[in-house]
């Protein structure tokens, strides 16, 4: 544990934001946006839709395309007991996967090694936890063809702070196309198809990648304060990789994306195309290369994603700015604010 | 009338090569004939309709004319369905150039007039017509935006703009799905994404069928004579907003 973490303001539970922006009768992109200004060491308020005026001509979004799943997977014990399953690591014929209660406060459910569960017809054997990450279950199932069985017999995976189960529709960025994560990569979020097209009529450059998220919670607050790190797929393509190299200043829509291009990049920075599992953490102790800016969702400093944003932010800044968000009611995890570190 | 019963003699000119198509409704009537044709051109398809046989088979046929083709089972309806339609085809191909939104219902037949319509039918009859291509849509074209290109077909008819006895949730849809391509098109103008409503014309289909049991099939075009205007649309270009079928048919013809 860092010990800074624990002398941030609590964080009151009303500005967790429990449904999406559209819900609360305002447009996705006119959430608030924090302007965390590293040069000028300065903290702005403004709002997400007018993210032109602080970009330029030559700088370039990179955005995460992947789609989210049902990954809260229907599935039962031998026993007749309902479950939910969290697969956060897929590969052909094997899950590594979290076994909780299939509603709130969806506590972790401890399986048996060799005990069969049932997802629909499919049958899905525990092979056991894994080593480095216990409260992960290593399944096995009887099909390849894994997608078509969360398609059918999943739900958006929730937390507590979302009290009604809402349309996969309210999780996906509009641009989403790569089925695949665990969870959303919410902060592409506030985009809205005008905005994106008004942003590239000023110059700014577009370009994706897909990094499929795992999951940002194991239900168990102490487990999850130790920052465990599982591997994620990512994909940078060759067009991506080249405008990369080229821009002048590259902001990454989330930490997904600095994960991905990281993850791609040498060390002098130079972004190769690729596709692959990674396990790179970036934080203080491995500062981004090839990342100038980051636009991000507001989450709780508990939140290992709070590492890798004192990569980017000396931590004096990034404490005011957290203070300031509270402060000003600024709303929280994926489905509130919005901050753009410049 | 006989003309209007023969296909147009074809000449396979790869038009779609390399493009992806979702069709709706593909496994009978115009969908089918749109899905053959456009197979012709060589784009790879994902195919939709609820009758998983019959569906198949057009799978089946598109794939003898050496493309790619995902079959989905699904009902449009229904909002898990659509959901499955949307990422199993995104996870096989990437992306959509063309979505083509063609299922569409009548409701119950014979035709009630409006005044002995249930009102839950009328609801039937608008989700699949109307609520389905919205959102379907909704799903697919950010990704076409961020790549700047795409075209949204969506089936229109003449009774979204002519007033018929018999018709109306089918009509009120078809009217809705007008406004909706309209202000797809305003909102998504310039972004190199098109979207648009063809009115088809009259066709020898199992739902005219249904919809005018006395109606002579002979008079009447056969799905295969239009399909050509819908390759026409696919392979982009400037369009307005609502066309007919045969004002396409006449430039493809020239």
């Amino acid at each position: 544990m860092i010990a800074v973490e624990t002398d941030f303001p609590q964080l009151p539970p009303a500005l967790r934001a429990s449904q999406p922006a559209e819900r609360r009768g305002i447009r996705r992109d006119q959430v608030k946006l924090l302007v965390i200004d590293r040069k000028a060491e300065a903290v702005h308020h403004a709002r997400f839709d007018r993210l032109g005026d602080m970009l330029s001509p030559g700088d370039l979004l990179v955005v995460n395309t992947s789609r989210v799943l049902p990954a809260g997977v229907r599935a039962v014990r031998a026993s007749g007991q309902a479950i939910q399953l969290r697969p956060c690591v897929r590969r052909a014929g094997s899950w590594d996967a979290l076994c909780v209660q299939p509603g709130p406060p969806f506590e972790n459910i401890a399986l048996a090694e060799g005990e069969t569960l049932r997802i629909g017809e499919t049958i899905v054997t525990v092979a056991g936890r894994r080593t480095d990450i216990p409260l992960l279950w290593r399944l096995r199932l009887d099909t390849a063809d894994d997608l078509e069985l969360i398609l059918r017999h999943g739900e958006p995976i929730r937390y507590s702070y979302v009290p009604e189960p809402l349309p996969l529709d309210s999780y996906q960025t509009v641009y989403a196309s790569h089925p695949g994560s665990a969870e959303a990569p919410s902060a592409g979020r506030p985009f809205s198809w005008e905005l994106l097209a008004a942003l590239r009529g000023r110059g700014v450059g577009l370009a994706d990648v897909v990094l499929h998220t795992g999951l940002s919670s194991f239900q168990d607050d102490a487990f999850d304060a130790e920052h465990h790190l599982f591997e994620e797929w990512f994909e940078v393509s060759p067009e991506t990789a080249r405008a990369v190299n080229m821009a002048e200043r590259v902001v990454a829509v989330g930490t997904t994306v600095v994960r991905a291009l990281e993850s791609a990049a040498t060390w002098e920075g130079r972004v190769v195309p690729g596709r692959n599992w990674t396990r790179l953490s970036v934080g203080p102790e491995r500062p981004p290369r090839a990342v100038d800016a980051l636009i991000t969702g507001l989450h709780e400093p508990q939140a290992s994603h709070f590492d890798l944003l004192r990569a980017f932010v000396p931590e004096a800044l990034l404490r005011r700015a957290y203070a300031e968000a509270v402060e000003r009611g600024y709303l929280w995890h994926e489905f509130g604010d919005s901050a753009l570190i410049i | 009338m006989r003309s209007a019963r023969c296909s147009p003699n074809h000449v396979r000119m790869n038009q779609l090569q390399g493009k992806i198509a979702l069709i709706t409704g593909a496994s009978k009537g115009l969908g089918r004939a749109i899905a053959l044709a456009f197979a012709r051109e060589g784009a790879a398809l994902a195919l939709c309709a609820r009758g998983e046989p019959a569906l198949q088979a057009v799978a089946s046929e598109c794939r003898l004319l050496g493309v790619e083709v995902l079959a989905v089972p699904a009902d449009i309806a229904n909002p898990a369905d659509r959901e499955r339609l949307v990422s199993l085809t995104l996870a096989r191909f990437g992306a959509v150039d063309v979505l083509v939104n063609n299922a569409s219902t009548l409701g119950p037949t014979p035709l009630p007039l409006l005044v002995d319509t249930d009102p839950q039918a009328f609801e039937d009859v608008v989700r699949v017509n109307l609520t389905a291509p919205f959102l379907i849509s909704r799903s697919l074209v950010g990704a076409m935006l961020l790549r700047g290109s795409g075209v949204v077909i969506n089936v229109s008819s003449d009774a979204a703009v002519n007033g018929y006895p018999g018709w109306g949730g089918y009509s009120a849809a078809k009217a809705g799905l007008d406004g909706l391509t309209r202000v797809w098109a305003a909102e998504l103008a310039g972004s190199g994404v098109t979207v648009v409503s063809v009115d088809p014309g009259d066709m020898d289909t199992e739902m005219h069928r249904a919809a005018l049991p006395d109606d002579d099939p002979t008079a009447l075009a056969l799905p295969e004579y239009v399909a050509p205007a819908f390759v026409r649309l696919a392979a982009g270009g400037a369009l307005p907003a609502r066309l007919e079928a045969r004002e396409l048919l006449e430039q493809v013809a020239r």
